[in-house]
């Protein structure tokens, strides 16, 4: 009796597992391709992901109207992680068992993506990596996972590099407040990197707990410790504290802060501390030209919602589906994860039409468009002007 | 209605059950956990992993708090200490899984007795804000102590197996983590009938009326934060080999919270409302999330815009609503209709 | 020197707000025994809406505390006849509990109401920098020490010399004996809910404009806890004290330990305390006859 039972459930698991077994190639059928997004749409860093999402709507809509790729349209599947990892997880493994998606564009922070690297690893998944250029992310290399950005460690290295050959007086003091995390850890090695390149005066390094609101007592040890130049490694809300608290006790500083205070919001909330903070970032601020044409092109396929949700987070993840869906249309008909993955190796100077340098994964860390123009914020109406050109660091 | 059913000796009072009936549904329902593998997908498998990874970490607190009456709201400092010890053994120093795992559970337990010595002079709400206070300093201590927990970068686990298991898929975890709840369940049941589990009863009715009968309050007290936080970090352990990568953010204060929500939901001091609790309480997004998308396209940007809030609302109404009308949870609804049935028609 | 007055003044400036969150949870825990873990979101919500208040009809700092207090009055008062009283009877564990779920709803609502984006907190206030000797101060800290010193000032006359203040030590000290004497316990209940969540917006709105308003600041709460328990959880003055030595101790200890040691050095300080007075400095020792 009970063996009979049990060859039965073995025959309907065996029927249930069947369809899986049978489609060629996972998330691909003769109509479409699906693409999974996981992404932060919920919590204080929502609007990384809504931008995110603008961003892959936006390419998806261009491919599909321009007939799809190779007549498969695109799909995109979105879940939320609310920015913690154990929750990327879980919405990457219902991204590949519930929605079989093909390939992943969008992969929230850092922790999270590296939360979704085993899963990403064992599926072979093609994996675009467009919000979380972190060193943990390409080093050791994934032979699926694609990573488009300069590292924080570059971006603060080239502001405190133009900061000391054009804004610096000479011999000035260096200081440095950073978060107590994997992102705080990259800051400081563009710091370290600076301090040891042109021989700076190191003051202070400073380190806060993520989630910290006061730093009345940082700015009194960075005063303490006579600092000219801070690179600001707080974000956000936090930014705008530290510097709302140095100049509280008349200090004159030259700032170098993260790109996330490029975005209109926190510009404003940096803003009223009145320093003319400067930004390294590989994507166009809104004001660049490129981003201009952008907004231009794409009003019609969005939203009032969406064209008040796009920031540079929406432009390099529609500039990371794009390069995917290059990828995917040299596989021609036969499309699969493997040779997707072989033709994202491939990609050489792909041109982003300014939204970011041209991007190549031809190199062993498969990391592209990491050069930097540094901005420097205009208080008068909080718009950036871009300082340099792109260029390697 | 079983009737005419006395019992004589004191061993007959404490068994498990005396029920063959009950027997039964318990084969039944092993023979089904063993089976589900062949039934579902990898993603409801995955599901079911971290709901039984919560029922051992709802056992653990509810050993502390639900039956030693003991108040920890900061469980997410000892499942902290739990996946951070399993990962680093495993990852650094190479430890198989059937040592570091246990070894996760030694740990958060012998921690735990630092918690534990201040328990013996504070009572009540004092102690809940010593367990929340110590569950911030264990955060620092792991952000800070970069050398041994690589501080904010995190730990990757490699892919283990225990007795040809493989720990990396999703079947073979499922099995390895259902043999630990089975395991952990079991030994709740047999401590709790046992002098430890009874003179815990009595310390949570009234410490001072206990400690007059002669139970040693220094010991058990001890005892229980030791056992209970043995469990927790195993549970810690496990989340490590599910996600099989940890970082600090992992540990957030919410997870202390809903492991109250759980024991809450479930009843105080009972094991099979705890499992009841952590099937209810970890599958309750995906209810909400299916409920919402019958309702609402699944896309718009207010539904994935307060998933989050929503379901941290149902937390909160699930603990409120609970307390107030049935205090001693699922498993008190479950006795209720029990009774109900076995007293129909003249129930009332 | 003016390195340890700069942490001084800094240490003192968030210290009034950990003082006053903290008086909240003393004054409902006085009156009716309970730890409020929704005291935080007290604050966020009655923050929020006070930043409504402020966009809508500009108004500054002082007025807009004045009309919040009996917003926040009322939804203290409503929060406990929906939430609280009807627990009334059951073990003190179990309300406890409720205000934990209570906070989470607090929060999951106040965040969809708002939504998750940090502002800054309008004040009309000039960000003029105050000099008091060498110490720079911005002015809407200087407001949060006087609210400080005028909520433990009013508090202090409150529970001293009026009736109901008197009515809410008797329900403290001895409810069945207060009952006996013909005080209606359940309104001394209500009434410090009311009064916790007054305070709890002073110390929203304070907090807000000092740093900034965002879906975290429920956060303030738990930071908090140091505060009352080193003043002792039943000592309303006592909360008041224990915030400015924890901002102080948190400060000093960044300024001259550092590394992140200020977010732990309360959470330190508590185990420390409780280790050696159970009940806090200023707190009453129970004495438990069986």
């Amino acid at each position: 009796m009970k063996k009979t039972l049990r060859m039965t459930l073995l025959a309907v698991g065996a029927a249930l597992m069947l369809p899986a077994m049978a489609a060629a190639e996972p998330g691909v059928s003769d109509t479409e391709i699906r693409i999974g997004d996981v992404n932060i749409l919920t919590g204080p860093a929502s609007f990384i992901g809504q931008a995110v999402s603008v961003g892959s709507k936006v390419a998806a809509a261009e491919i599909n109207a321009a007939g799809g790729i190779n007549g498969r349209k695109i799909v995109m599947k979105t879940e939320d992680d609310g920015y913690v990892p154990s929750r990327s997880f879980q919405a990457l493994k219902k991204l590949l068992e519930v929605d079989d998606i093909f390939a992943l564009n969008g992969t929230s922070g850092t922790a999270n993506v590296l939360a979704m690297m085993p899963l990403i690893t064992k599926a072979n998944l093609p994996t675009v990596v467009t919000t979380a250029p972190n060193e943990l992310v390409y080093n050791p290399v994934r032979p699926s996972v694609f990573t488009i950005g300069a590292s924080y460690e570059a971006s603060f290295y080239a502001q405190l590099k133009y900061i000391h050959e054009k804004l610096a007086p000479k011999g000035a003091v260096y200081g440095l407040i950073r978060q107590d995390d994997d992102f705080g850890v990259a800051v400081e090695k563009g710091y370290e990197r600076a301090i040891k390149e042109f021989g700076l005066k190191d003051g202070i390094r400073l380190r806060y707990k993520k989630g910290q609101a006061d730093f009345a007592a940082e700015a009194v040890q960075m005063k303490a410790a006579g600092v000219q130049v801070l690179a600001n490694g707080a974000i956000i809300a936090q930014a705008a504290t530290v510097l709302k608290e140095t100049r509280k006790l008349g200090m004159d500083l030259q700032v170098a802060d993260v790109w996330s205070e490029i975005m209109p919001p926190s510009a404003k909330l940096l803003a009223p501390a009145g320093y003319s903070y400067l930004i390294g970032d590989y994507i166009a601020a809104m004001a660049d030209p490129a981003a201009v044409k952008w907004m231009e092109k794409f009003k019609p396929y969005m939203t009032e919602a969406d064209i008040a949700a796009v920031n540079r987070y929406t432009f390099i993840t529609y500039a990371g589906l794009k390069i995917m869906a290059k990828a995917m249309e040299a596989c021609g008909k036969d499309l699969t994860r493997a040779c997707t993955v072989e033709n994202l190796r491939k990609i050489k100077n792909f041109d982003t039409q300014g939204l970011t340098a041209p991007v190549s994964f031809d190199n062993e860390r498969q990391l592209g468009g990491t050069a930097i123009k540094v901005y420097q914020i205009n208080l008068a109406d909080q718009s950036f002007k871009a300082l340099t050109d792109y260029q390697e660091y | 209605m079983r009737t005419g059913h006395y019992k004589e000796t004191y061993g007959e009072l404490i068994a498990l059950s005396d029920s063959g009936v009950a027997w039964a549904w318990v084969a039944a329902l092993a023979a089904a956990l063993v089976l589900l593998p062949l039934l579902v997908g990898n993603y409801t498998l995955s599901l079911a992993v971290s709901v039984l990874i919560a029922i051992v970490g709802a056992i653990g607190l509810n050993l502390l708090t639900g039956t030693t009456g003991l108040i920890s709201i900061g469980q997410s400092g000892f499942l902290a200490i739990g996946a951070y010890t399993n990962a680093l053994l495993a990852t650094d120093y190479g430890w198989p899984v059937w040592a570091s795992l246990p070894a996760a559970g030694v740990l958060s337990g012998a921690i735990s007795l630092l918690v534990g010595i201040p328990s013996l002079r504070l009572k009540g709400l004092y102690l809940a804000i010593t367990t929340l206070a110590f569950s911030f300093i264990v955060n620092y201590v792991i952000l800070y102590a970069e050398p041994l927990t690589h501080g904010p970068n995190g730990v990757f686990l490699n892919d283990t197996t225990f007795l040809g298991l493989d720990l990396s898929s999703d079947r073979g975890l499922y099995y390895f983590v259902l043999g630990v709840a089975v395991l952990v369940t079991l030994a709740a049941l047999n401590l709790l009938r046992s002098r430890i589990g009874r003179a815990w009863l009595a310390i949570r009715d009234h410490d001072i009326a206990a400690r007059a009968m002669g139970i040693d309050l220094v010991r058990y007290k001890l005892l229980a934060f030791a056992v209970s936080s043995f469990f927790v970090g195993i549970a810690g352990g496990l989340m490590s080999l599910q996600i099989r990568f940890i970082n600090i953010d992992v540990f957030g204060f919410l997870l202390s919270i809903e492991a109250l929500a759980i024991i809450i939901l479930g009843g105080f001091g009972s094991i099979a409302g705890t499992i009841l609790g952590a099937v209810f309480l970890t599958l309750l997004p995906e209810a909400i999330r299916i409920v919402l998308s019958l309702f609402v396209d699944p896309q718009a940007p207010a539904y994935t815009k307060y998933i989050y809030e929503i379901r941290g609302i149902a937390y909160g109404i699930v603990i409120v609503v609970f307390l107030r009308f049935k205090p001693d949870g699922l498993i008190g609804l479950w006795r209720d209709v029990r009774k109900y049935f076995a007293n129909w028609p003249l129930a009332y | 020197m003016e390195y340890f007055l700069f942490l001084v003044s800094s240490g003192l400036v968030v210290g009034a707000t950990y003082g006053l969150v903290g008086m909240g949870f003393a004054i409902i825990y006085k009156a009716t025994g309970i730890v409020n873990f929704a005291q935080g979101e007290l604050l966020m919500l009655t923050a929020y809406i006070a930043f409504s208040l402020a966009s809508s009809l500009s108004l500054s700092l002082v007025p807009l505390m004045i009309v919040t207090i009996p917003i926040a009055m009322v939804i203290g008062i409503v929060l406990e006849r929906v939430f609280i009283r009807p627990m009334l009877g059951e073990p003190l564990f179990s309300i406890v509990m409720v205000t934990i779920g209570l906070a989470v709803i607090l929060r999951g609502v106040t965040i969809m109401i708002w939504g998750p984006d940090p502002h800054e907190f309008p004040t009309g206030l000039s960000t003029q920098v105050v000099l008091i000797g060498p110490v720079p101060f911005y002015q809407v800290q200087l407001y949060g020490l006087a609210t400080l010193a005028a909520v433990t000032l009013a508090a202090w006359a409150f529970f001293r010399f009026t009736r109901l203040g008197i009515a809410m030590r008797a329900v403290a000290a001895n409810e069945g004996a207060a009952m006996l004497m013909g005080i209606e316990v359940s309104r001394i209940h209500m009434i410090a809910w009311a009064l916790a969540a007054a305070v709890a917006a002073l110390a929203g709105i304070l907090f807000a404009s000092m740093f900034k308003l965002g879906p975290t600041i429920w956060f303030e709460g738990l930071r908090s806890f140091p505060a009352v328990i080193l003043g002792g959880l039943d000592s309303v003055l006592g909360a008041a004290l224990g915030g400015l030595v924890v901002g102080l101790i948190e400060n000093l200890a960044q300024g001259y330990i550092g590394q992140g040691l200020r977010e732990i050095a309360g959470f330190v300080v508590i185990v420390v305390i409780l280790m050696l007075r159970p009940y806090g400095l200023f707190g009453a020792r129970e004495i438990e006859r069986v």
